[in-house]
C-alpha cells in the first residue's frame, strides 16, 4: 500500500502509457517512407508498447495504491501537469490499451489497400494517446487536452473518406424527416460530430472555470484535499450547477440526450474507427469523466449534491430509452450498433447517477463501470464483425444481407457470441452480469423515484434484446437478398474474411463468454476493488453514508435509508428476474420476427398505428430535424437577414453615403469654379453687400 | 542616453535599408531582394531577442531613451506588455518576407501580363484563372524572354524583357514598403511617448495604404482609399485624445503621464478614454466601426491582410489600461459587451461568405471581438488572456491567410463554390491550415486554447466575484460563440478541402516549399505555445499584475496554494436560496464546517 509520488519507479510507466502513442503518431509519417508494411507494424507496435506499459500498472489496482507524478507547467498560475494512476484509471487504461491494440491488428487487415493510410495511423495513434491522457491525467485542464484530442481525432477519422463518395454515406438517400435530409456525407458527419461535442465542451469548460474560480486548481487530488471551495460554492448555490455543467461535457462526448445526434452520423468512418470510438475511446471518455468526478462530488455530499446525481441518472435513462427505441427501426447494421452504444452508455450514466442517490455508492458505481467494461468488449467485437460483413457484402444495409451465416461462418459465430452479451443472455455472458448489477443497484437504492427508473431500464433491456436478435436475424438468417444475388451474378461470391480480420474480434467475443461464465465473481471482485478505492481515497463507506443519512442537516428528501432484499450471494431476486424476463421477451419477439421468420415484419406497415410508431422511430423522434431547424437553419436565416439588411445596406452604406456626399460637395464647389471673371466679381459684390447689410443691422 | 542601441537598430534598420531593398529589387531581381529583406528582418528580430532575454533574468524593463526637444524623450522600451507584441510581429514580418517571394512574384507577374499582354491577357487575372492560365502560359512560351523560375509547383514561366523590368521594380517597391510597415509596427509597440506612438501609428498606416492600392485585389485603389479614410478618421480622434492627455499631464512621455495622471479632471478623463478607444477601435475593427475591414483585409495582398488589423489592441492596453487606468473598472463592462457583439457579429457574417478572404476578414473581426471581450473582463486573468490571444489568434489567422494565398496561387480563385476536395491535392496546405483552424477556435494543443481558457476564466471570475449576473451571462454567450467560430471555420474547411474535386482542378499541385515551410514555422510556434506558454505568459502576466497593482477593483490572479478568489459569502449570485438549485444542506456555521472537514462527512484522509 505504498503511495508513490514523483517520477520514480512505476510513475514513468504511467507517463509512457499516453506518451508512447503520441510518439508513434509523430514519427509515423517518417516511417511511412521506409515502406507500407513497416509503417503498419510500427503503428501496431506503439499500440502494443502502450498496452504493455498499462499492464505493468495492474498491481496498483489490486493493492489499492496510487501513483501521482507531477511536473511544473504554467508557472504564473501555479498549475502543474501530472498523471494519476489509481485503481480507476489503471483499469480503464488497460481496457483502452488492449482493445485498441486488437483494433489496430484488425486494421492492418481491414484497411489493407486503402489510400492515405499514413493519415489513418496518425490519427488512430493520436486517438488512443489522447484517450489515455484523459484517463491518466491528474487535473481537469490536462484532461481537457486529451478530451479535445479525442474529438479532433474522431473528426478526422469519421471524415476519413473525405472525398465523399456515395458508398461512404450513412442513411438512406432521399430520406427526409421534417424537411431535413437524413443522410450525410463523411465530411458533413465529421464536422457535425466536432461541433456538437464542442457544444458540450463549452459547458464542461464553464463548469471547470467555475470550480477553478473558487478553488484555484484543476487537480483532482487538490480539489479533494481542501474543500473550502465547495463550501463557498455551495453557499452561492453554484456547486450543483458547476457539477452539471461539467457533466455537460460528458453529455456531448458520450452522445447523451440532448446531444446524441452526432453519434449516428459518425458511422461514416471505417468500421475499425467506429469500433475504437464506441468501445475504447471517444464515447467512453464521457463516462470516464463522470466516473472520475462522481466520487469527488459524492464526497461533497454534505453540500447536497443529490440533484447532480439525479440529473446524471435521468439523462442516462432517457438516452437509454430514446436510442434503444430508435435502434429497433433502423436498417443499417452499423447504425443499429451506434444507437445501441448510446443506449448502453445511458445505462452506465444511470448506474453512476443512482450510485450517488443510494446508500451504497460503491454498488452503483461498480455496476456502471462493469457495464463499461463489458460493453467495450462486446461492442468492439460487434463493430469489427459488422465491418467484415460490410466489406464482404459491399452495403451498409441489413436488407442487402440475409443468410450470411452460410458464407461467413466464423464471423457469424463470433458476432453471435458478442451479440448475446449485448442482448444479455442469462448467466454465461458478461453483458448479463453487468446489466443485472445495474438493475440491482437501481432497485437497491433508496432513491424515491427508483421505480420509474427501473421500469425504464427494464423496457430498454427488452428492446435491446429485440434489436440484437433483429440485427443478427436480418444479416445472418433468412434468404439471400436481391443485392447478394446480383453480386453472385457478377462473380463476387461472399466469402469468409482473412484471419487477421476475424481473429481480433474472435478473441473479444470469446472473452465476453469466458469472463461471463464467471461473471458474478468478476463483478464481485470489481466491486471489492472499487469499494476499497472509494473508502481509501474518498472516505466513502457504507457506514459513513448511513451516518450521513441520519443527520438531518445533510439529508435531502430524495434518498431514504433502504433495506434491500438480497438472495444468497448477494443476488437481488427482482433484478435477476427482470434480467431473465427482459431477455426472454425481447429475445422471443426478435426470434419470431427475424430468425424463425414466423411473423412477417411487414405487418407493421399494415396497421396505421404501428406504421406511425415505426415512422416516428425511423425518423429518430424528429430530434435531428428539430436540431437542424433550431440550431442551423434558423440562426443562418437570421444571419442572412442581418447580412442583407444591416451589413450590406447600413454598414456598407455608411461608406457609400460618405463617398456620395463628398462627391456632391465637390460637384457644388466645382460648379462655382467657372473661370469667368464677371461671375466672380458678381458673387464678390453680392457678398460684400450682404456683409455690409449685416453690419448695418 | 541609452546604454545600448539594440532597439534603436532593430526599429530603424528596416526603414533605413528600405531604399536599398527597392533598388536591389529593381536591379538584381526577386531572389536578391527577398534574401536581403529577410536578412535585415532576421537581424532586427535577433536584436529584439537580446533585451528580451535580459528581461527574463530579473529585470522587468529594458529601455533606450533620447532627448526629443519639446515632446520630451524619444524612447524605445521593452517590457512585459510590449515584448509579446514586438516579438510576434517581427516573427510574422520575417516569415512573411519569405512567403512573399513566390506569392508576390506570381501576383506581380499576373499584373505585368495584364499590363503588357494586350486585351487577351486581362482575362488571365480574372477569377477563373486555373486552366485558362496554363493555356495562357503555354501560349507565351514561344515568345523569347527571360525565364522566371519560381519555387514549387508552377514550374517555369516565361515573360518578356519589358515585363520583367516592370516586375522587378514593383517587387522592389513591395519589399521596401513592407519593411517600412515592419518598422512602423515595432516603433508603435516600443514607443515611450504619446507623440512618438502617434507618429509610428501613422507610419503603419501609410505603407499599408500603398501596399493595398498598389498590390491589392479587385478595385484596389478604391479599397485603399476607403481604408485610409476610415483609419485616418480614427487616428484623428485618437490624436485629439492623446493631445488632451499631454495637455493635462504636462508632457507626452509615458512616465510623465503616469506620474501626473491624477491631474486629468474626471469629466475629461471619460472623454479622453472615449476618444482613445474610439480611435483605436476603428483600427481594431470593433462592431459598428468595422465597415472598412472586410473590403480592405480581403482586398490586400495576403501578407498585408495578416498584419492589417489588431495591433491597435496594444494601444488600448498601453494608453488606457496601463497609463491612464482611469475608469477601467466602470467601463470594462461596456468593452466586454462590445467585444461580445463583435465576436458574434464577425462569426455570423463569416458564415455568409463565399470568398475565403472574406471569411477570414470577418473571422479577424470576430477574433478582435474576443480580444475586446478579454480586455473588458476587469480581471488580470482576462487581460492576460486577451494579450496572449493577440499572439495566438494572430498566428492562427496568419496560417489561414497563408492558406488562402496558397490556394489562390495554385487554383487562381478563392471562391469556395469553385473549390472542393483539395485535401488530396494540397496535403501540406491542408494539414497546416487545420492547425491554424484549431488555433483560431481554441482547441488544444494549439495556442488558441491556452489564451482562450485564460481569457474566459477571467471574464467568469469577475462575474462571480462581483456577483454580477450580466457578466456571467456574457461569459455564457461568449462560450457559445466559440461554437459559432468552430462552425464557420469547419464549414469553410469542408468546402475547400473535402468533397468532390471540381473537374478543372484535378491537375493542381501543392504550393512550393517557400509557402509550406513558412506556414509550418508558424504552425510549429502555435503548437509550442499551446503546450508550454510560459515564455510568453510569464512576462505578460507579471506586467499586467503590476499594472493593476494599485487598482483593487480589478480582480487579481488566483492566489497560490489551491485557493481561489475570495468571494464575499454574503453575495448570492444567480440563484437565491429557496428556488432553482437550492440546496438545503449548506453548512453555514463554522462549527458545521469543522465537522465536515474533520470527518463528519466524507473527508477523511
Amino acid at each position: 500500500m505504498v503511495e508513490i509520488t514523483g517520477f520514480g519507479g512505476i510513475a514513468v510507466n504511467v507517463w509512457l502509457v499516453w506518451i508512447l502513442p503520441f510518439i508513434g503518431a509523430a514519427i509515423i509519417a517518417g516511417v511511412a517512407r521506409a515502406g507500407i508494411k513497416i509503417r503498419d507494424y510500427t503503428a501496431v507496435g506503439f499500440a502494443l508498447a502502450s498496452a504493455v506499459s498499462a499492464t505493468t500498472l495492474i498491481p496498483l489496482a489490486f493493492s489499492n495504491s496510487e501513483v501521482h507524478s507531477q511536473v511544473n507547467w504554467i508557472a504564473v498560475l501555479h498549475l502543474k501537469a501530472g498523471v494519476l494512476g489509481d485503481p480507476l484509471s489503471v483499469i480503464m487504461a488497460n481496457l483502452v490499451a488492449w482493445i485498441s491494440f486488437l483494433i489496430f491488428v484488425y486494421s492492418t487487415g481491414y484497411m489493407h489497400g486503402e489510400r492515405d493510410l499514413t493519415r489513418y495511423w496518425f490519427f488512430m495513434l493520436f486517438f488512443i494517446g489522447s484517450m489515455q491522457l484523459v484517463v491518466l491525467s491528474d487535473n481537469l485542464l490536462m484532461l481537457f487536452f486529451g478530451w479535445e484530442g479525442v474529438g479532433l481525432a474522431s473528426y478526422a477519422l469519421v471524415g476519413f473518406w473525405y472525398t465523399d463518395r456515395k458508398k461512404d454515406f450513412v442513411g438512406t438517400e432521399g430520406h427526409r424527416a421534417g424537411g431535413i435530409a437524413m443522410w450525410a456525407s463523411p465530411s458533413h458527419a465529421g464536422a457535425k460530430a466536432f461541433i456538437m461535442t464542442k457544444a458540450g465542451d463549452t459547458m464542461m469548460l464553464a463548469g471547470m472555470f467555475l470550480i477553478f474560480a473558487y478553488s484555484g486548481t484543476f487537480g483532482f487530488k487538490e480539489l479533494l484535499q481542501n474543500q473550502g471551495w465547495a463550501v463557498q460554492m455551495a453557499h452561492q448555490n453554484l456547486l450543483v450547477p458547476a457539477a452539471i455543467l461539467l457533466f455537460g461535457g460528458a453529455i456531448g462526448k458520450s452522445a447523451q440526450f440532448p446531444l446524441n445526434e452526432w453519434l449516428l452520423e459518425a458511422m461514416t468512418g471505417p468500421a475499425s474507427v467506429s469500433a475504437l470510438i464506441h468501445a475504447a475511446t471517444m464515447v467512453k471518455a464521457g463516462v470516464f469523466l463522470v466516473a472520475r468526478i462522481a466520487p469527488l462530488f459524492f464526497a461533497l455530499a454534505a453540500f447536497g449534491m443529490t440533484q447532480f446525481f439525479e440529473v446524471v441518472a435521468w439523462v442516462g435513462a432517457i438516452t437509454a430509452f430514446l436510442l434503444a427505441s430508435q435502434a429497433i427501426a433502423n436498417p443499417e447494421i452499423k447504425k443499429v450498433l451506434a444507437y445501441s452504444t448510446g443506449s448502453q452508455i445511458g445505462y452506465m450514466m444511470m448506474a453512476i447517477g443512482i450510485a450517488g442517490l443510494s446508500t451504497n455508492f460503491a454498488e452503483g458505481y461498480t455496476a456502471g463501470f462493469f457495464q463499461l467494461i463489458s460493453h467495450a468488449m462486446f461492442k468492439a467485437a460487434l463493430f469489427m464483425g459488422a465491418g467484415a460483413l460490410l466489406h464482404v457484402v459491399g452495403s451498409r444495409f441489413m436488407t442487402d444481407m440475409g443468410g450470411m451465416r452460410k458464407y461467413m461462418r466464423k464471423t457469424y459465430i463470433f458476432m453471435f457470441l458478442a451479440a448475446m452479451s449485448l442482448a444479455a443472455a442469462p448467466l454465461i455472458t458478461l453483458g448479463f452480469w453487468s446489466k443485472d448489477a445495474i438493475f440491482a443497484a437501481v432497485l437497491g437504492s433508496g432513491y424515491v423515484h427508483s421505480l420509474p427508473l427501473f421500469i425504464m431500464a427494464f423496457v430498454v433491456a427488452i428492446m435491446t434484446a429485440f434489436y440484437t436478435f433483429r440485427m443478427i436475424g436480418m444479416s445472418f438468417f433468412g434468404k439471400k437478398s436481391p443485392h447478394l444475388e446480383e453480386l453472385e451474378k457478377t462473380g463476387h461470391h461472399p466469402h469468409e474474411v482473412r484471419p487477421i480480420v476475424w481473429v481480433p474480434f474472435a478473441i473479444l467475443a470469446v472473452a465476453t463468454i469466458a469472463i461471463g461464465v464467471v461473471g458474478f465473481a468478476f463483478g464481485a471482485q470489481l466491486q471489492h476493488i472499487f469499494a476499497d478505492y472509494l473508502a481509501k481515497y474518498f472516505g466513502i463507506t457504507q457506514q459513513k453514508q448511513l451516518q450521513l443519512l441520519q443527520n438531518p442537516a445533510t439529508t435531502t428528501q430524495l434518498v431514504k435509508p433502504h433495506t434491500d432484499t438480497k438472495l444468497f450471494l448477494g443476488l437481488n431476486p427482482y433484478a435477476a428476474a427482470a434480467s431473465f424476463g427482459a431477455f426472454a421477451i425481447g429475445g422471443f419477439l426478435g426470434y419470431m420476427f427475424y430468425i424463425a421468420r414466423k411473423i412477417d415484419p411487414q405487418i407493421i406497415s399494415k396497421n396505421i398505428v404501428t406504421r406511425g410508431i415505426w415512422k416516428f422511430l425511423y425518423n429518430r423522434w424528429y430530434l435531428n430535424s428539430a436540431l437542424y431547424w433550431g440550431a442551423v437553419i434558423g440562426p443562418v436565416a437570421i444571419y442572412r437577414i442581418i447580412w442583407r439588411y444591416f451589413e450590406f445596406t447600413v454598414m456598407e452604406g455608411i461608406s457609400h453615403a460618405f463617398e456620395f456626399s463628398m462627391a456632391s460637395f465637390s460637384r457644388v464647389v466645382k460648379a462655382g469654379q467657372t473661370g469667368i471673371t464677371q461671375t466672380y466679381l458678381f458673387v464678390f459684390g453680392v457678398g460684400i453687400m450682404i456683409i455690409i447689410m449685416l453690419l448695418l443691422l | 542616453m541609452a546604454e545600448s542601441f539594440f532597439l534603436l537598430i532593430a526599429t530603424f534598420m528596416p526603414l533605413l535599408l528600405s531604399p536599398v531593398a527597392y533598388f536591389l529589387g529593381k536591379r538584381a531581381g526577386l531572389a536578391a531582394v527577398t534574401w536581403f529583406s529577410f536578412g535585415v528582418l532576421v537581424i532586427s528580430t535577433g536584436l529584439l531577442f537580446v533585451p528580451a532575454s535580459m528581461l527574463n533574468g530579473g529585470r522587468t524593463v529594458y529601455s533606450e531613451s533620447y532627448p526629443w526637444g519639446q515632446f520630451g524623450n524619444f524612447g524605445l522600451r521593452l517590457d512585459g506588455l510590449s515584448l509579446p507584441f514586438a516579438i510576434i510581429n517581427y516573427i510574422w514580418f520575417t516569415v512573411l518576407i519569405i512567403y512573399s517571394k513566390p506569392y508576390m512574384n506570381r501576383k506581380i507577374i499576373d499584373e505585368a501580363r495584364s499590363r503588357f499582354g494586350g486585351g487577351k491577357s486581362t482575362e488571365s487575372t480574372s477569377v477563373a484563372r486555373g486552366p485558362a492560365y496554363a493555356a495562357d502560359a503555354e501560349r507565351r512560351n514561344d515568345t523569347s524572354g527571360i525565364a522566371n523560375t519560381e519555387s514549387g509547383s508552377l514550374t517555369t514561366t516565361t515573360i518578356g524583357v519589358e515585363e520583367q523590368r516592370y516586375v522587378n521594380s514593383q517587387l522592389g517597391l513591395y519589399f521596401a514598403l513592407f519593411m517600412v510597415f515592419a518598422m512602423g509596427t515595432l516603433g508603435m509597440v516600443l514607443a515611450t511617448n504619446l507623440i512618438e506612438f502617434y507618429v509610428f501609428f501613422e507610419l503603419v498606416l501609410l505603407p499599408s495604404f500603398f501596399l493595398i492600392s498598389f498590390f491589392g485585389y479587385g478595385s484596389r485603389q478604391r479599397t485603399g482609399l476607403m481604408f485610409f479614410f476610415w483609419t485616418h478618421a480614427g487616428s484623428v480622434v485618437l490624436l485629439l485624445g492623446l493631445l488632451s492627455i499631454g495637455f493635462f499631464a504636462g508632457g507626452f512621455d509615458y512616465s510623465t503621464v503616469r506620474a501626473h495622471v491624477s491631474q486629468i479632471p474626471a469629466q475629461w478623463m471619460s472623454i479622453i478614454i472615449f476618444a482613445v478607444v474610439l480611435g483605436l477601435g476603428v483600427k481594431i475593427g470593433g462592431f459598428l466601426l468595422h465597415s472598412w475591414v472586410p473590403s480592405s483585409v480581403a482586398g490586400a495582398p495576403t501578407p498585408v491582410s495578416i498584419l492589417l488589423v489588431g495591433i491597435a489592441t496594444y494601444g488600448i492596453l498601453r494608453i488606457w489600461l496601463d497609463l491612464l487606468g482611469g475608469n477601467y473598472v466602470q467601463y470594462s463592462l461596456y468593452i466586454n459587451i462590445w467585444g461580445l457583439a463583435t465576436m458574434i457579429y464577425g462569426g455570423a457574417m463569416a458564415l455568409m461568405q463565399d470568398d475565403i478572404r472574406k471569411v477570414l476578414a470577418y473571422s479577424t473581426i470576430s477574433n478582435m471581438g474576443y480580444i475586446l471581450f478579454g480586455l473588458g473582463s476587469g480581471s488580470v486573468l482576462g487581460v492576460t488572456g486577451a494579450t496572449l490571444l493577440y499572439v495566438t489568434s494572430g498566428l492562427g489567422k496568419a496560417i489561414l491567410f497563408m492558406m488562402a494565398g496558397s490556394i489562390s496561387l495554385q487554383t487562381g480563385t478563392t471562391s469556395m463554390s469553385k473549390l472542393g476536395g483539395l485535401a488530396g491535392k494540397m496535403p501540406y496546405t491542408a494539414v497546416l491550415a487545420m492547425i491554424g483552424l484549431l488555433t483560431l477556435f481554441g482547441i488544444p494543443p494549439t495556442s488558441g486554447f491556452m489564451s482562450e481558457w485564460i481569457l474566459f476564466n477571467g471574464v467568469l471570475q469577475t462575474g462571480v466575484h462581483d456577483a454580477n449576473s450580466l457578466r456571467i451571462a456574457l461569459f455564457g454567450f461568449g462560450m457559445l460563440t466559440t461554437v459559432l467560430s468552430s462552425a464557420y471555420l469547419l464549414w469553410m474547411y469542408k468546402r475547400i478541402f473535402f468533397g468532390k474535386i471540381p473537374q478543372e482542378l484535378v491537375n493542381i499541385r501543392d504550393s512550393g516549399r517557400y509557402i509550406t515551410i513558412t506556414m509550418a514555422a508558424l504552425a510549429g510556434l502555435t503548437l509550442i505555445i499551446g503546450v508550454y506558454p510560459d515564455p510568453f505568459l510569464t512576462p505578460i502576466t507579471t506586467y499586467i499584475q503590476g499594472m493593476f497593482h494599485n487598482s483593487p477593483a480589478v480582480l487579481p490572479l488566483p492566489s497560490s496554494g489551491g485557493s481561489g478568489i475570495a468571494v464575499p459569502l454574503a453575495k448570492n449570485i444567480m440563484f437565491k436560496s429557496g428556488n432553482g438549485f437550492s440546496s438545503n444542506a449548506v453548512p453555514n456555521s463554522a462549527a458545521q464546517m469543522e465537522r465536515i472537514n474533520s470527518g463528519g462527512a466524507f473527508a477523511s484522509h
